[in-house]
């Protein structure tokens, strides 16, 4: 079975500054890895850097997704490819409704796919029912995009986003950030049902406790610019207690 | 005799006071030629680079195709063919009135005197030059109390496949007390995109107590194409002049609003947005003078400029010292799309009386790139991505158009993508 995600030997950054130092990690399709790293160590710069953002530079090594080469395609070929990115820091876009926004993305996947375009009202129906699930009124979803949103109706937002998209694979950056005990659940929920055989999903996050709800198959210490542990589930049990200092000396 | 002033036989010569007001504008413009660059209010326009070549006006009936265009809205519509009114729809409104305009000339005694008397030829050179070849356009009558449901379409339609034509229209538009009506002027073209032609206009509106004109234009010229337009609107006691003006098409472009708010409770909304490309520059400039107390005037205008296009916005407000208790509010802004894309603004208030509410302002900026990647990181490509976020910034200008049909009509002209569809 072919990988869904292959990073060999990585070294990328932004702004001339090198951050990500020698990263290797393969996801498979079925498999759940989460990274957790001190803040500043680049989770961030990995997801930007796997999406495509423009400034992010990669220096050496190889990426692959699905088999095709990841660094060679644009931001938007990625997205259509199945990669989708939760973001850290979701972004306001006034003006541009959360429906019209969601459809065009929809539509831009669907002709990439050569999938016919998806009728108006049916659209609309599937989003109203996506985001009823997450506790997003139509209220919400006739406004703009992240417009008078708060935190973690952001992330809600997002997570209807990854609902409506369907992507192979899912990079969650700080999914649960700023969200009430209750709000975690329904984005874990939200994330779980998309989560089959053939997906892929790595998760970002500080705290274990997201990882009670989204059970990794593999926990990541990323420290330095590249992973310096992986281990189980228990090993983000076993950081918490313990804190970086632990893993990260051991290793450097 | 000056570039651009030919002598051509001219129908109505044989009405005296046509011959003078056209000898008038002769004259003016052969003083004023074409304006220089030093002139003030051109300084940042700069037309005479577009003049390098002459235009001579079209013979009668040249290149007629009529292919009746058809408007994605419902209209009344006034076809001008290459300058030339071509024709009218026959189920005008009740109480509406469509002439040409050398008809209305020719047959209506009482509009010497309304013709030419808001557009000086001694202030605006191009209006004098309009004025030497006065003759075609066309002349709307709304009678008093009568309310138009249907908007008044006026479509100036070039074929464009004779090189450096001039066509100088003219539109005399009287709003009787109390009437309401929509116009909406269109100007579009077929045929080969390359040539340049040269369409010179002039609106002289007078909109009467209590009546109300909204006034809608979309400027869709050929890319080689000037376009030199000037609306000038007198405003009675508690009238309203509500208008929209898309520019995106031409080489050279300007629609020069003047309004005189002359009475208590006259009323302008001037809003206006353009889109441009290339090198081309294009000129949005205003002139509202508010003359009486509790005028009220606003305006925004928004602009999209990209390539090493160059936008213009000159923005006036003028409150006479008797008009106390005036509100008179300005809006420029634009995103710049491009290094080489320039905007040049001037705004200018002329406050001359105390008790007033007034207010300018203008801000620039480019794509957000945030937005833009977090689009594309959904798989919206990036030209559609660019698109969607010039849309939503031109939305709220465009939402100040109050007829629903027109408001996506000119939504999908701002729009490059949309109209491909
Ligand atoms: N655009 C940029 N210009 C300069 N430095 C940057 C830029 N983006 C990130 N950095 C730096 O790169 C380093 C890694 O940042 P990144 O955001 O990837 O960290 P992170 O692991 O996601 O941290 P956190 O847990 O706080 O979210 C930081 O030192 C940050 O200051
Ligand atoms: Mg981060």
């Amino acid at each position: 079975m072919e990988p869904l995600l292959e990073i060999e030997d990585l070294y990328a950054g932004v702004e001339g500054k090198e951050i990500i130092k020698g990263f290797n990690l393969v996801i498979n399709p079925g498999e759940i890895h989460a990274i957790m790293g001190p803040n500043g160590a680049g989770k961030s710069t990995l997801s930007n850097v796997l999406c495509g953002k423009p400034g992010y530079k990669v220096t050496s090594g190889r990426v692959k997704f699905k088999g095709k080469d990841l660094l060679k395609m644009s931001a938007e070929e990625r997205a259509r490819e199945g990669l989708f990115m939760f973001m850290q820091y979701p972004v306001d876009i006034p003006g541009v409704s959360v429906t019209s926004f969601l459809k065009h993305a929809v539509n831009a996947v669907r002709k990439h796919r050569m999938e016919p375009e998806l009728d108006t009202m049916e659209f609309i129906k599937l989003v109203r029912e996506e985001g009823r699930k997450l506790g997003l009124t139509p209220e919400m979803i006739k406004r703009d995009v992240n417009v008078g949103f708060s935190g973690g109706e952001k992330k809600k937002l997002e997570t209807l986003q990854m609902s409506v998209l369907k992507p192979d694979l899912a990079i969650l950056d700080e999914a649960d950030s700023g969200l009430d005990v209750d709000a975690i659940k329904i984005v874990a929920d939200g994330v779980n049902a998309l989560h089959t055989q053939d997906k892929g999903l790595l998760i970002i996050t500080h705290y274990q406790k997201l990882l009670n709800y989204i059970v990794p198959h593999f926990v990541h210490i990323y420290a330095g610019g590249k992973i310096v542990t992986t281990g189980g589930r228990e090993l983000a049990l076993e950081l918490e207690e313990k804190g970086y200092a632990a893993f990260v000396k051991d290793n450097q | 005799m000056s570039k651009l002033l030919h002598d051509i036989k001219l129908i109505g010569d044989d009405i005296p006071w046509l011959k003078d007001m056209r000898s008038a504008g002769r004259d003016a413009f052969a003083v004023s030629g074409i304006p220089q660059p030093k002139a003030e209010a051109w300084k940042y326009t700069k037309p005479i680079r577009f003049f390098a070549e002459d235009f001579t006006p079209a013979p009668r009936g040249e290149g007629c195709l009529n292919p009746n265009k058809n408007l994605p809205f419902n209209a009344c519509k006034i076809y001008f063919e290459n300058g030339v009114f071509s024709s009218c729809d026959d189920d005008l409104p009740q109480g509406v009135e469509v002439l040409p305009l050398i008809e209305a000339i020719m047959f209506k005694p009482e509009i010497r005197g309304k013709i030419g008397a808001l557009a000086d030829v001694s202030k605006h050179p191009f209006a004098a030059l309009n004025q030497a070849y006065l003759g075609e356009g066309v002349y709307i009558k709304v009678a008093a109390g009568t309310k138009v449901e249907k908007p008044l379409a006026i479509i100036n339609h070039i074929t464009a496949d004779q090189e450096l034509r001039q066509h100088s229209l003219r539109n005399l538009v009287i709003m009787d007390d109390s009437s309401q009506a929509e116009i909406m002027e269109y100007y579009c073209y077929d045929g080969e995109l390359k040539s340049s032609y040269f369409v010179n206009m002039v609106n002289e509106i007078y909109i009467s107590e209590n009546a109300s004109l909204h006034h809608y234009k979309l400027q869709s010229e050929a890319y080689k194409a000037a376009h030199i337009a000037l609306n000038s609107v007198f405003v009675a006691a508690s009238g309203e002049y509500k208008s929209f003006c898309l520019q995106k098409g031409a080489d050279l472009s300007r629609n020069e609003t003047k309004v005189i708010l002359s009475a208590e409770y006259a009323k302008a909304e001037v809003d206006a947005a353009y889109i441009m490309n290339g090198w081309a520059t294009i000129d949005t400039t205003t002139d509202i003078e508010h003359l009486k107390p509790f005028t009220q005037s606003s305006q925004l205008v928004k602009g999209v400029i990209g390539g090493q296009a160059k936008g213009v916005f000159q923005g006036k407000i003028h409150i006479a010292p008797q008009a106390v208790k005036t509100e008179g509010y300005q809006l420029h802004k634009a995103m710049l799309l491009s290094d080489e894309a320039e905007i040049d603004v001037k705004p200018e208030l002329e406050i001359f009386a105390d008790d007033v509410k007034c207010s300018h302002g203008a801000a620039s900026g480019e794509l957000n790139a945030d937005q833009l990647f977090y689009m594309r990181s959904r798989g919206i490509g990036e030209e559609e991505a660019r698109q969607i976020l010039i849309d939503a910034y031109l939305n709220d200008v465009i939402a100040k158009i109050d007829n629903q049909e027109i408001r996506q009509f000119m939504s999908m002209a701002a729009n490059p993508l949309k109209e491909r569809e």
